[in-house]
């Protein structure tokens, strides 16, 4: 017979109200494999804690997604946003499925190039492009898409002085109905910076116009918003058409899709009330459809779509550390994932499932991290099965941001694996090591030695 | 005064089939060698084509000598029989006059059936002057046949005789004998001199005709023998022809040389001798030859007769673009109907966006029975094959579900029928079982139906003209629908549900496993997961040629320079062409969209037109890197002359020589510049061993086609586009 899971004896108050017709257990299942491989061997092999991405998710969600468009628009084109999560492996993955790269640092750009993407195919934006990186990107023709007058300006001079021609796009920013509204970056709609902005490109000799672009907000809860977004993004593009007998190339409608995790705050889970990207497709495609452009002449439809695509193709595999009783009673469970690996869990109330067999007893519980560091909290209260130390934890939908937010503080940054088509898993970023970060530093001669 | 001079020499080669000049000089001395027909037969056909002119008849036919021919045979017959004189040219000029109203009144009876009027024309006109005739004393009957050596001399002198007599002389066949005889009988002529020369002409003209002379001669000479007939009366009057005749005309220029053909024409030789000795005996009452009734009877009866076929149409094709030659017809008929056979004349894309599967296609297993056997039902699936997302109870689970409804091409709304509730998941509509439906007219005869639209989704109204592409409405479940899916199909009513047309789809892309192959004019079979192609710019820029546009290159052959300039043309029939200036080389093409395709090259083998022709035959005006295009070229755009001249006696039974034609796209290495690659294999060769081949590098930029390089064994020709 094999040996019982041992279980801490818990004491818990009678809800006395009425049971429905399943009783009142909590019915939800472990975790125990990620396509197919054991998450317990993960750990054994691979440490904790430990990234687990999965290869056949990412391609199912670009695939999906692809389709959800595709078939609504003639011609689109996805763009891989590198700061949603700009590891080597996840990058290729997404190019190999037919995304460009939308980057917006000198940083990004430079990593794009070095996965092998074609200049013409990166889309450059962001409010801080170096001059050295405008340069890069006139020569290899990118997509560069202006934030701010000041930022015209440098690409004009650049190209008089390379004597080439730009390919950019203004970031339009603009009232779609929601709040808050993002109108730090790029030129306004409503109060006519955009057509300012507009007309000087076009009166520039060094600079062709081939699109417009927009990116309205992040973890957007509202479609239609995007609809009006593209509408107002399609006046514009039929006004330079009608006023400089110009026809834009593309419409970048940016990224900002939810995903489905759950928002603080929130009161449902993301899976009931986030949009699909059905909805984000119906939305943006209606609204260019029914635009004045005509058959035939509807511009490329760009989409940098990060998040949705990447959040729930990866896992954050940890161990429990302790359990503890805390003065008002509650129930605390230390697990080895910090916030420094988890940045996400300051906006999302992130899923925590057990990776091994649990009964149907449950306790409101706090989980923190292991830094010593009061704001190290995973989540406030979560109803948890009764975890012993050592048992395994896997959190979900943490694709996005966290392998790019992470910092290594306190604790070293660890492993990422990524499950590949066949289920074989890969490292695909070691470790961080002692000798690896002391590399940067630098020590001045009166401060090596020491007598205590 | 060219085309009066085509008109003439196209008249004497039409008598064979023929437009090649070399063969027409030869037929033309062939009829001097009696002076007086030689010389009524010319003037036959100058009056002829002078008076069709005059009259306002097409000019395009006159200067083909299609009213000439007849004219010049009755000239040369007439020309034989009578002495000439004032009297004899005024007959001559009238009777030409009446043999082209026969031609013309002849073309509108058999033209109504799609069949050739052949010599009819001349055999009225000659038997009506050979009647009419003998009551004309101011006529006398010529004796000069019976003194030919005399004729001879006036020609050449003594050496012109001498040849003529030990020609005549010289120890042939019997067979032979009568075979070059019979072939100089077709021009009043009736010696083996003649014949020899116009065999000569047939040989350099085509391959197949003289090949199909023979057999059609000694199909006629062996079952006269078998049959214990009078061979004798071929050698006698001017009959032996209509063996010939009959073979060039159905084995290889009128039907597409093949063995089917040759066979046919061993099958219609009896025919032909026994129409022969009936219509002669009938004939011999009222003094007149038959002259070639029996070859126009029985070939344009066989014409007439595989115009009926239901079955088995493949084995004789006919010749559908008549380019006078036995070879071409059998080096590119087959070529073309394989490019171009099914080619629709209005180009019909997918009516959706995206990539969706067929889930039930032509004689489908489920509705698509009977009258409504063309049509497709389309679906939107996922790597597993799966329709829907979730549990597929509801209708929003299904991928296609409210996905936008395109129209295929252009066209005017006809139809609308909207307001059928969607069922729910496995319902069906049995009493409105078209469900909400658009019917868009594209040409008469030709509507496109799509049908089980989502409820209240239709955006177009009838009367209404929408593009190809253009929204009209989105896929629902009503209907006999179960399931969200789209009913397509082509039909030739506006009414919903009409009996359906069998219509390829113009082009579209079938993915499998990720990659993707490319099908043109072609119809979708079930389960394949189908997408329209997305047009490049660029390529599509690169390949949009308009008529009254110049087109200058200049090009460098190894140190040597030249340039070239070709003109975009239309004709009548609204075939776009290019014609070199420097050369008059054209190449014709057609360009339906997505699709830019070269149908045909005429001109030298050595131009930088050939050579464009050769790189850009198939071109999909689209930018896919795993994209390869395959087409073969037809023989006649075959390098090599010479390699030919054996084809050409085998092209009936078999082809040894193959070309094949490989186009691939890549992007330059240089970013910077936007442009596209192409990358193209020529190959021509038996089998495979002994190769020929030449690549091409074609550059497209924003300017279109910006430079060519050709790669052909060791020589290098760079042509670079000039404003």
């Amino acid at each position: 017979m094999k040996k019982q899971r041992y279980e801490r004896p818990l004491i818990k108050k009678l809800e006395d109200n009425m049971p429905n017709k399943f009783g009142m257990r909590k019915e939800y299942l472990p975790m125990t494999h990620i396509d197919d491989v054991s998450v317990k061997e993960l750990i054994d092999q691979y440490g904790s804690p430990l990234f687990v991405i999965s290869e056949r998710k990412i391609r199912d969600n670009i695939r999906k997604a692809k389709t959800a468009f595709e078939t609504r628009y003639p011609k689109v084109q996805f763009a891989w946003s590198y700061k949603t999560n700009y590891l080597n492996a996840v990058c290729n993955t997404f190019h190999q499925e037919g995304s460009w790269a939308e980057v917006v640092s000198e940083f990004e750009y430079d990593k794009a190039i070095h996965n092998g993407i074609n200049g013409s195919k990166i889309i450059y934006n962001g409010p801080d492009k170096t001059e050295e990186s405008i340069v890069k990107a006139i020569n290899n023709s990118s997509l560069i898409h202006i934030d701010h007058l000041d930022e015209f300006y440098t690409i004009r001079d650049v190209a008089i002085r390379l004597n080439k021609i730009a390919r950019v796009a203004i970031r339009v920013n603009m009232d779609t109905g929601i709040y808050p509204m993002w109108d730090r970056f790029g030129f306004n709609y409503e109060n006519g910076q955009a057509w300012t902005a507009l007309n000087k490109i076009m009166h520039s000799d060094v600079m062709n116009l081939v699109g417009l672009h927009t990116h309205i907000g992040t973890f957007m809860l509202s479609p239609n918003a995007y609809a009006v977004a593209a509408g107002k993004l399609a006046d514009l593009a039929i006004g330079i058409r009608d006023r400089y007998k110009h026809e834009i190339e593309y419409i970048d409608m940016g990224g900002g899709f939810a995903s489905m995790n759950k928002l603080r705050g929130s009161y449902l889970p993301g899976t009931d009330i986030n949009p699909t990207i059905n909805d984000f497709a119906e939305a943006i495609t209606g609204a260019l459809i029914s635009s004045n452009f005509g058959p035939g002449k509807l511009p490329l439809l760009i989409l940098e779509t990060g998040r949705a695509l990447i959040d729930d193709a990866a896992h954050l595999l940890g161990t429990v550390i302790s359990n503890k009783r805390l003065s008002d009673g509650r129930r605390s469970t230390i697990i080895d994932i910090g916030v420094n690996l988890l940045f996400t869990s300051f906006w999302y109330e992130h899923n925590i499932t057990p990776a091994q067999p649990f009964t149907q007893y449950s306790e409101d519980t706090v989980v923190y991290g292991p830094l010593c560091m009061n704001i190290d909290v995973l989540r406030e209260n979560i109803s948890l099965p009764l975890l012993n130390r050592g048992e395994h934890v896997v959190i979900q939908n943490v694709g996005a941001y966290n392998m790019t937010q992470w910092m290594q503080f306190i604790t070293l940054r660890p492993r990422i694996v990524m499950i590949d088509m066949e289920g074989n898993p890969h490292v695909v970023r070691e470790r961080e090591s002692l000798e690896r970060l002391l590399e940067f530093e630098r020590m001045p001669d009166h401060l090596k030695d020491f007598k205590l | 005064m060219r085309n009066g001079l085509s008109g003439i020499i196209n008249s004497y080669t039409q008598v064979f089939f023929s437009k090649n000049i070399v063969f027409a000089i030869i037929l033309f001395i062939v009829t001097f060698f009696d002076l007086y027909a030689g010389l009524a037969g010319l003037l036959a056909v100058i009056f002829t084509n002078l008076a069709a002119t005059i009259i306002g008849l097409n000019t395009e036919k006159v200067r083909e000598g299609v009213y000439g021919f007849n004219s010049l045979l009755v000239g040369l017959g007439i020309g034989i029989y009578y002495q000439p004189g004032v009297e004899f040219y005024i007959v001559l000029f009238f009777i030409s006059l009446l043999t082209l109203f026969f031609s013309v009144g002849l073309e509108g009876v058999l033209g109504k059936y799609g069949l050739p009027f052949l010599s009819i024309p001349f055999l009225f006109g000659i038997w009506m002057v050979i009647i009419a005739s003998t009551g004309y004393s101011a006529l006398d009957i010529s004796e000069r046949g019976i003194y030919n050596l005399n004729d001879m001399y006036a020609i050449g002198g003594f050496a012109m005789v001498n040849l003529y007599d030990w020609f005549n002389n010289l120890q042939v066949p019997e067979s032979l004998r009568i075979y070059f005889k019979s072939l100089s009988a077709i021009l009043f002529q009736y010696h083996m001199f003649a014949g020899l020369l116009i065999a000569i002409g047939l040989l350099f003209y085509s391959r197949i005709a003289f090949l199909l002379s023979l057999i059609g001669f000694y199909a006629a000479y062996y079952f006269y023998q078998f049959i214990g007939a009078d061979i004798s009366e071929l050698s006698y009057s001017y009959i032996g022809f209509n063996y010939i005749l009959t073979a060039i005309a159905a084995g290889g220029f009128f039907i597409v040389p093949s063995r089917y053909s040759i066979l046919s024409v061993v099958i219609l030789t009896p025919l032909v001798a026994i129409t022969l000795s009936s219509t002669a005996y009938l004939f011999s009452f009222v003094h007149l030859s038959v002259f070639s009734l029996p070859f126009n009877i029985v070939v344009i009866l066989f014409l007439y007769v595989i115009k009926f076929r239901e079955r088995n149409i493949e084995r004789l094709a006919p010749v559908t673009f008549q380019q006078y030659s036995p070879e071409k017809h059998a080096y590119s008929q087959k070529n073309y109907m394989l490019r171009f056979g099914n080619l629709p004349w209005i180009a019909m894309k997918l009516p959706f966006w995206g990539e969706w599967k067929v889930t039930q296609a032509h004689n489908g297993e489920y509705t698509h029975k009977g009258d409504w056997k063309h049509a497709w039902d389309f679906e939107i699936a996922d790597e597993e094959g799966k329709v829907y997302d979730g549990t597929g109870t509801t209708l929003k689970d299904y991928y296609c579900y409210n996905k936008p409804v395109a129209s295929p091409a252009d066209g005017i709304i006809e139809t609308v029928e909207d307001g059928i509730d969607d069922n729910l998941i496995g319902d069906m509509n049995l009493e409105k079982n078209w469900g909400n439906s658009v019917v868009i007219e594209h040409a008469e005869k030709l509507y496109s139906q799509i049908s089980h639209l989502k409820k209240d989704s239709i955006t177009v109204a009838v009367g209404q003209p929408v593009k190809q592409g253009e929204v009209i409405g989105y896929c629902g479940n009503s209907g006999r629908s179960p399931i969200p899916h789209i009913h397509f199909q082509f039909q030739e009513a506006p009414s919903i549900g009409s009996k359906t047309v069998d219509y390829p789809v113009s082009s579209y892309f079938i993915q499998k496993d990720n990659k993707h192959t490319f099908k043109t004019s072609d119809k979708p079979v079930l389960d394949e997961k189908v997408s329209n192609i997305q047009n490049n710019e660029l390529v599509q820029n690169a390949y949009h040629f308009v008529p009254g546009e110049t087109i200058r290159f200049e090009t460098n052959e190894q140190g040597k320079e030249d340039q070239h300039e070709w003109e975009v043309k239309s004709d009548i029939y609204n075939n776009t062409f290019f014609e070199c200036r420097q050369s008059s080389a054209k190449v014709w093409f057609k360009d339906l969209g997505d699709v830019f395709y070269f149908t045909h090259y005429e001109g030298r083998k050595n131009t930088l037109l050939y050579y464009f022709y050769l790189s850009s035959f198939k071109v999909v005006k689209a930018f896919y890197p795993d994209l390869v295009v395959h087409d073969k070229y037809p023989l006649t755009s075959y390098p090599n002359r010479k390699a030919l001249i054996l084809q050409d006696f085998c092209i009936p039974f078999f082809k040894f020589l193959k070309t094949s034609y490989q186009l691939n796209f890549t992007k330059a290495s240089d970013q910077s510049s936007k442009e596209i690659i192409l990358h193209t294999k020529a190959r021509f060769g038996k089998a495979d061993n002994g190769v020929n081949s030449i690549d091409f590098i074609i550059n497209i930029t924003e300017e279109g086609i910006s430079r060519i390089d050709i790669k052909k064994d060791k020589t290098k020709i760079t042509a670079i586009r000039i404003k």
